[in-house]
């Protein structure tokens, strides 16, 4: 009773606050070369955030050269303009300065905070670092044997951390989706210099830049001083390949990781998603928050709190220019693992058949719109918002109408966007990270079983 | 004759008055009693039923019996012409008269007389803080944070920031792996689980799905000094968080099956960070190499012996200890007033009994005597080395040059460690270092992680090498302003956010005494010199002072 009160007034107040929730003004600004500048004053504390980001990303590997994408981002920052790497690093540092350089599936973006006083140097290592990187052969050398080495490092260490790689490519397989940003130990191996050079000319240039800055400084200035730094930026070679919709191979089926010694077992299960431009963005939210996307979500209640069956459990829908992963993951003891896994697919049935009642929409609405400002509290994050609605070609509404599509979710809207999405109970995909000679014969209900050892030099089999 | 005026002439009405009042005094009597000495909120609940329960029963005995000069008798039974129900009529007046002027009176002087200092001074403009770059004054105290202390010996610390509707609450509790010996090593941070496991009003979950159906998130973290809760919530959940707060603060359920279930859930959560995770594995050994006496030797999540074995006694015992008021600091920060932060933690907070100081923990780490070792054997494709140095508690003058030198050494590419290690030689993938002051002396930490089949002792011997540069040659110019000017910039980062502000605040109220010292940072920054930090290099780098942890395959292993 209390708590159903509870619920119907936190709902009213969840309403009337919902319509605060706006971006704040910026400027778009197109210059002739393609490049697109989003710029917002924010002067509460004196620090800038940066977000460059470069349309293409590891979906841009060639075939049999995965991780290139990634190690051309690293190198890049291994030196650049007049600077060598050493310089480099130390020109940001010296004025307490972030900046990195990284690579996500369908782009490679540059991150910067510094103190606003610093503006004009740090602007100039970033458009260094994407304009003129010097790509030295030493240095990539050095850095492709570093990532093989790291990837060797994560082997040893928390399994959770490489499940991704693993997922992915069992989900997705040739498709570019199914590729491991971070390379392989094997095709790291495969890549030479000339290859790294090549892929930063043929993937590189104005008309892929988006630069979104939000913080303490002067717009008209600022304005004046990007376009002059990359107003010249000379357009990348050819068009910008457009990633095909995946098609992936129907499950069950099982992927197992042999990690022997492990005294407790990873597993992932789940299927092709949705993209980006999935229209009903608001009810697979207020869906994936209820089944495990917080603390009370379903996952968790069950996994964790009723049964002590593991630490986490969560469910994570990944969408991009074309259908990510929808997935559930958690780990466990290596005794119980069949239980951990049949416990998970039998909520996921839940959540299938039940849908969410009213109680579960109202307060998965509050809980998205209550933790929701706190996301676009910096300038960092503000412009990070703003390059990633750039880059998906989305408007302001994204953010500013996001409260009214929650609020206009109805149980049947929710219900339909569960069964579009969700994968059906049958035809799961499965990887699973374990001991392999305590559970290979177990997990064997779960659908045809393909084995690995860890240690091997690759994320698919 | 009505029923109604049958009714007035048996007084039946002024019993039922009669009864209201004194039923309301009552139940006024009881809630601050619940409040204020600690009485269990059921018993007003048992209370109110009764009262309930008695209303009917009253009004048909006012019916039934009439009280006349001889007793009690039936009222069908009283001559009419002897009745004396007039006068028992004004009796009772004069007893509702009587109970709601003193009920009244209550009211009135409790809102009269509060039962501490008045409500802070009103709200002051939010003025944002001055940008502070040339480390020759201190950052101005912003004149808007507001602390006060509830009569229970709870701290209260509010920094109001409007920027975005909502609120974060730190709340700091004394309580870390410190406390802990063996039997117990583990308890504080079984106790972060357990706090979100119910109370006695609340079924384990529901204060979760209370918090977040307002709006709320949260989570906590246990150090080997603290357990520290958050919450993040819209301002519409103020006063959820409040009511979900002090239930669990007063009313904490340790229940036994419940205590069962969180065992395995803290066991999971072992497994992953330790068990599974070569560095927590060697981690864990270090800690508890380096330190021989003082607490600081046991893992905060416990050895896995003390997760199954500590005892319900235990438990409560500690509950009682480490969650009274008087051994916490709460730290609200957004968009609140310190006005009605002080209202509701006086209704919320401060009828929780303020209980005995906490042991104090007195064991000093004896001075090391010569360098230890410690070996991991464990399946490893790369291996790992970590070398240790007794250093000094958070609040030493000291810390923060160690902070500087560590930054100078191990922050970022451009470090001397990583220059060196990573980038010139290859001898590692990556490395970092870090101190782990508290209340007590810490270790001034470096990890590395090995190239594939790399040799421990070898890059052990160049790390010395490059920490004995340090001791003799100290460090240049630049890098101290380099290091100076990392630290200032994520000093303002972590001003940007209200939850950046609320744990700035609570770790240097708790760890120095004074939230104020916060705002020195920049001054102190500016004070340091390149001798003081080859001084902590001399006093800290010694062979006598470290522990050297490795882990690697098993030789056999290796050599295969």
């Amino acid at each position: 009773m209390r708590s159903a009160l509870c619920v119907a007034l936190s709902l009213l107040a969840g309403l009337a606050w919902s319509a605060d929730i706006t971006l704040p003004d910026y400027e778009r600004v197109a210059l002739e070369n393609g490049v697109v500048l989003l710029l917002s004053e924010k002067h509460d504390v004196p620090l800038i955030g940066l977000r460059a980001v470069v349309r293409g990303g590891s979906v841009t590997d060639p075939a049999g050269k995965a991780g290139l994408t990634e190690l051309l981002a690293t190198v890049m920052q291994k030196g650049a303009g007049d600077r060598n790497a050493a310089e480099f690093a130390a020109a940001a540092a010296g004025v307490g300065g972030r900046l990195s350089i990284s690579s996500d599936v369908e782009a490679v973006a540059v991150s910067a905070e510094f103190l606003s006083r610093d503006a004009e140097l740090m602007i100039e290592l970033v458009s260094d670092v994407l304009l003129q990187p010097t790509l030295t052969e030493a240095e990539f050398i050095k850095e492709r044997e570093r990532t093989i080495g790291l990837i060797k490092a994560a082997k040893d260490a928390d399994p959770n951390d490489l499940m991704p790689y693993y997922a992915n490519g069992f989900l997705f397989g040739d498709h570019p989706y199914g590729s491991p940003t971070i390379g392989s130990e094997a095709s790291l191996a495969d890549i030479e210099h000339a290859d790294l050079v090549e892929h930063y000319a043929s993937n590189f240039g104005g008309d892929r830049l988006i630069v979104s800055v939000v913080g303490d400084f002067d717009l008209a200035a600022l304005k004046a001083r990007l376009s002059r730094v990359f107003g010249g930026w000379a357009p990348a070679p050819g068009e910008l390949v457009s990633v095909p919709a995946p098609e992936t191979a129907p499950g069950p089926r099982v992927l197992l990781v042999d990690k022997p010694g492990a005294t407790q077992t990873y597993f992932w299960f789940g299927d092709k998603g949705v993209a980006i431009d999935y229209p009903q963005r608001a009810e697979l939210n207020l869906a994936n928050t209820v089944f495990g996307g917080r603390f009370t979500s379903m996952l968790v209640t069950e996994l964790r709190v009723n049964s002590g069956l593991t630490y986490s459990a969560r469910s994570t829908i990944d969408r991009r220019s074309q259908p990510g992963s929808v997935m559930i993951k958690s780990f466990t003891e290596t005794g119980t693992t069949i239980e951990a896994i049949d416990l998970a697919i039998s909520v996921l049935g839940r959540l299938l058949d039940g849908g969410l009642d009213d109680a579960m929409m109202a307060s998965a609405r509050n809980y998205i719109m209550g933790q929701f400002p706190p996301s676009l509290e910096t300038g960092s994050s503000v412009a990070n918002m703003l390059a990633f609605l750039e880059q998906h070609g989305l408007d302001r509404s994204y953010i500013d109408e996001y409260g009214a599509a929650l609020a206009a979710a109805t149980e049947d809207s929710v219900a339909r966007s569960i069964a579009e999405v969700y994968p059906d109970r049958d035809g799961l995909v499965f990887v699973i990270i374990g001991d392999a000679d305590v559970i290979r014969d177990d997990i064997a209900k779960y659908g045809s079983v393909t084995e690995m050892s860890i240690t091997e030099p690759r994320f698919q089999p | 004759m009505s029923l109604f005026s049958e009714l007035r002439r048996r007084n039946v009405i002024k019993v039922a008055l009669l009864y209201a009042v004194a039923s309301w005094l009552l139940i006024w009597i009881v809630s601050h009693l619940v409040g204020g000495v600690g009485l269990s909120a059921w018993v007003s609940d048992y209370i109110l039923l009764l009262l309930a329960i008695g209303f009917p029963v009253a009004l048909i005995f006012a019916w039934t019996y009439e009280i006349t000069p001889v007793g009690l008798k039936k009222a069908v039974e009283v001559d009419q012409t002897q009745s004396i129900v007039y006068k028992t009529g004004q009796k009772l007046n004069a007893a509702v008269a009587v109970l709601a002027v003193l009920g009244v009176a209550a009211v009135i002087g409790e809102q009269l007389l509060p039962e501490f200092e008045p409500p802070p001074p009103l709200v002051l403009e939010e003025i944002p803080l001055k940008p502070v770059f040339d480390f020759s004054a201190k950052a101005e105290v912003p004149r808007e944070i507001t602390s006060f202390n509830l009569p229970n010996g709870l701290e209260i610390i509010v920094w109001p920031d409007h920027d975005i509707p909502n609120v974060v609450l730190y709340n700091f509790v004394r309580a870390g792996g410190r406390n802990e010996y063996p039997g117990i090593t583990g308890i504080a941070h079984f106790f972060e689980h357990m706090m979100f496991n119910g109370s006695e009003q609340r079924e384990q979950g529901e204060f979760d799905q209370e918090m977040e159906a307002a709006g709320g998130a949260n989570n906590a973290y246990t150090s080997n000094d603290l357990t520290v809760y958050q919450d993040w919530f819209p301002r519409s959940a103020l006063k959820t968080i409040f009511e979900l707060e002090s239930d669990r603060l007063m009313r904490l359920a340790i229940d036994p099956d419940v205590v069962e279930t969180e065992r395995t859930t803290v066991y999971s959560e072992r497994r992953l960070r330790i068990d599974n995770d070569n560095f927590g594995r060697l981690y864990e050994q270090v800690r508890a190499t380096a330190y021989v006496a003082h607490p600081y030797q046991n893992p905060v999540i416990g050895w896995p012996s003390d997760i199954e074995n500590w005892t319900q006694r235990d438990l409560e015992d500690f509950f009682k200890t480490y969650y009274a008021p008087n051994n916490l600091t709460m730290i609200f920060s957004g968009d609140v007033t310190p006005e009605e932060i002080y209202l509701l933690a006086d209704q919320y907070l401060s009828p929780i009994p303020r209980q005995r100081p906490p042991p104090a923990i007195t064991t000093v780490e004896p001075e090391q005597q010569g360098e230890r070792r410690v070996l991991v054997e464990a399946s490893a494709q790369t291996p790992l080395l970590h070398v240790v140095f007794h250093a000094g508690a958070e609040g030493d003058p000291e810390t923060l040059h160690l902070e500087l030198l560590l930054a100078i050494l191990a922050e970022g590419s451009s470090s001397r460690l990583y220059q060196t290690l990573v980038e010139e030689e290859q001898i590692a993938l990556d490395v970092g270092a870090w101190q782990s002051g508290g209340f007590d002396p810490g270790l001034a930490y470096f990890a590395m992680t090995l190239t594939p089949g790399g040799d421990p002792l070898a890059a052990e011997a160049r790390l010395l090498g490059l920490l004995e540069e340090v001791v003799l040659e100290g460090v240049t110019a630049e890098e101290l302003t380099k290091a100076r000017n990392l630290r200032i910039a994520s000093f303002w980062r972590s001003l940007q956010t209200i939850n950046g502000k609320a744990s700035a605040l609570g770790n240097y109220e708790v760890f120095t005494g004074d939230y104020e010292n916060l705002f020195a940072v920049p001054e102190q920054l500016g004070a340091a010199t390149a001798a003081d930090l080859q001084a902590v290099a001399a006093n800290v780098f010694r062979r006598s002072n470290m522990t050297v942890g490795v882990l690697r395959a098993p030789l056999d292993e290796g050599e295969q």
